[in-house]
């Protein structure tokens, strides 16, 4: 049993090591990102990722698999140019146009309250923490609740949140649909991940997760297949059913959020027709393009 | 042309990250990962081009304390040799010698421990979590019609969009 905790300890500090140095090269990326962007005159947003982990102890690192970059509606068609053109090949970045449905407020709202973040020679833009908190909470829904981990994000940005959080920023300054998606998911991190919420003001509220969310958070997180883009997998027969199976009918925490929907009501399916029809259009889109990509190579 | 006695360490394409009795290095250029020991990592910042193996030694002696041989130094080049964390090929000086040889010749006595740069390998949710494969900048552009291509093949992981066996 010695050798094999010996074995256990050496991986544990493979992975450790790993995880130190992708940290740092993803580091370097977000780096030459921003300052390729402004470079160009784009002053990018970062989101997620590295932007989650500033919550993170520094003993636990937050892994991502790409940059998530959000630039103004204005700015977007010159930041996905310079992408296309290979300024930041290698970098896989995540290019976001503006919030959409991740969150309410303006953009020039956002921006005007987000903050500089000091990264080695490089000051990096992020979110104020009550913005990002909320926005971490939506894109977790839309994520259908599939992703039992993310919650970690949650966890932290209300564990480590600085003294002077306003809740009243993180909540109130969106309608009471989207307001009652936050305090769930943050419920959510309090029954899975052990989040003290008693001392919160509304402790009440975020217990009061529906019994169908769990039920379908928890189903979510039991289904071996995840959601990936369909047209990833249209030389997989198997796989490419599989995914079209979990599409159908869409998944109604997913459906709610893009409906702007209740999470309390009992609307959830009228959100899966209205999403299914939503998305229709942009799938048949998808699919035209990428045939057509294929056929130009 | 570089006089392949005074070794360049390589700084394009590597990204390093200095730990308190190590030196982590990831080469962004074939997605394979090192730790150098202490002993490897001093040579490993000394390779500037400017100094002979005699020179690394005598200043690792100099700042240390501690004697180090010249062999003890070239096992370590010869390891960043086969790293391929030099700027070009150095002809080993151990050439036609084991290791273990090398080593005995080197002898266990010496109070700096060995040079050894030993491989990281991918943890295997890191290989979960990567799943796009690019092959081409676009690829990897949410909204582009290819975003993201299919996953890599059985057996291989993407990194740095590309699919590499771990």
């Amino acid at each position: 049993m010695q050798s094999t905790s010996t074995a256990e300890a050496e991986i544990l500090e493979n992975d450790r090591r790993w995880y130190l140095l992708q940290k740092r090269r993803d580091e370097l990326e977000i780096e030459q990102a921003f300052s390729i962007f402004r470079a160009n005159g784009i002053e990018p947003v970062l989101i997620k990722g590295w932007a989650a982990g500033l919550s993170y102890p520094d003993d636990e690192p937050r892994q991502f698999t790409d940059i998530d970059l959000t630039v103004s509606a204005s700015d977007y068609e010159r930041a996905r140019l310079i992408l296309l053109l290979g300024e930041l090949s290698g970098v896989n970045i995540d290019l976001h146009n503006e919030f959409r449905l991740l969150d309410t407020l303006s953009w020039d709202d956002l921006f005007a309250n987000s903050r500089l973040v000091k990264l080695e020679g490089t000051e990096i833009r992020v979110l104020r923490p009550e913005d990002h908190l909320r926005i971490l909470c939506v894109h977790w829904l839309t994520d259908g609740g599939a992703n039992k981990d993310r919650l970690r994000d949650i966890y932290y940005a209300v564990a480590n949140r600085p003294s002077d959080f306003d809740w009243d920023r993180c909540l109130d300054v969106v309608g009471p649909n989207r307001r009652r998606w936050v305090l769930y998911v943050i419920g959510l991190a309090g029954k899975y991940f052990n989040l003290p919420l008693d001392d919160l003001p509304f402790a009440d509220e975020a217990g009061r997760i529906p019994k169908w969310v769990i039920k379908r958070v928890e189903k979510e997180w039991r289904d071996p297949v995840h959601l990936l883009p369909l047209l990833s997998f249209v030389h997989d027969r198997k796989q490419f059913f599989r995914q079209l199976r979990k599409r159908v009918p869409p998944n109604p925490i997913r459906a709610t959020v893009e409906m702007e929907g209740n999470l309390d009501g009992n609307m959830r399916f009228y959100y899966q027709v209205g999403c299914f029809a939503k998305r229709l259009p942009a799938f048949f889109r998808g699919a035209a393009a990428y045939v057509r990509s294929r056929f130009k190579r | 042309m570089q006089n392949p006695q005074f070794p360049t360490a390589r700084k394009t394409g590597l990204v390093v990250q200095e730990m308190p009795d190590e030196l982590l290095v990831y080469d962004t250029e074939n997605n394979k990962a090192h730790c150098l020991n202490r002993t490897a990592a001093f040579v490993f910042k000394s390779c500037d081009g400017g100094k002979s193996a005699a020179d690394i030694a005598s200043l690792y002696s100099l700042e240390s304390g501690n004697k180090m041989s010249e062999d003890m130094v070239w096992l370590a080049i010869d390891q960043l040799n086969e790293n391929d964390l030099l700027e070009q090929q150095v002809k080993s000086l151990f050439a036609g010698q084991s290791r273990r040889d090398v080593i005995k010749k080197i002898g266990f006595a010496s109070i700096v421990a060995l040079p050894v740069i030993a491989s990281l390998v991918a943890p295997r949710n890191a290989l979960a979590v990567a799943s796009c494969q690019c092959t081409a900048p676009v690829d990897c552009i949410s909204g582009s019609p290819s975003y993201p291509v299919p996953p890599c093949p059985t057996g291989t992981a993407c990194l740095s969009n590309t699919c590499v066996t771990p």
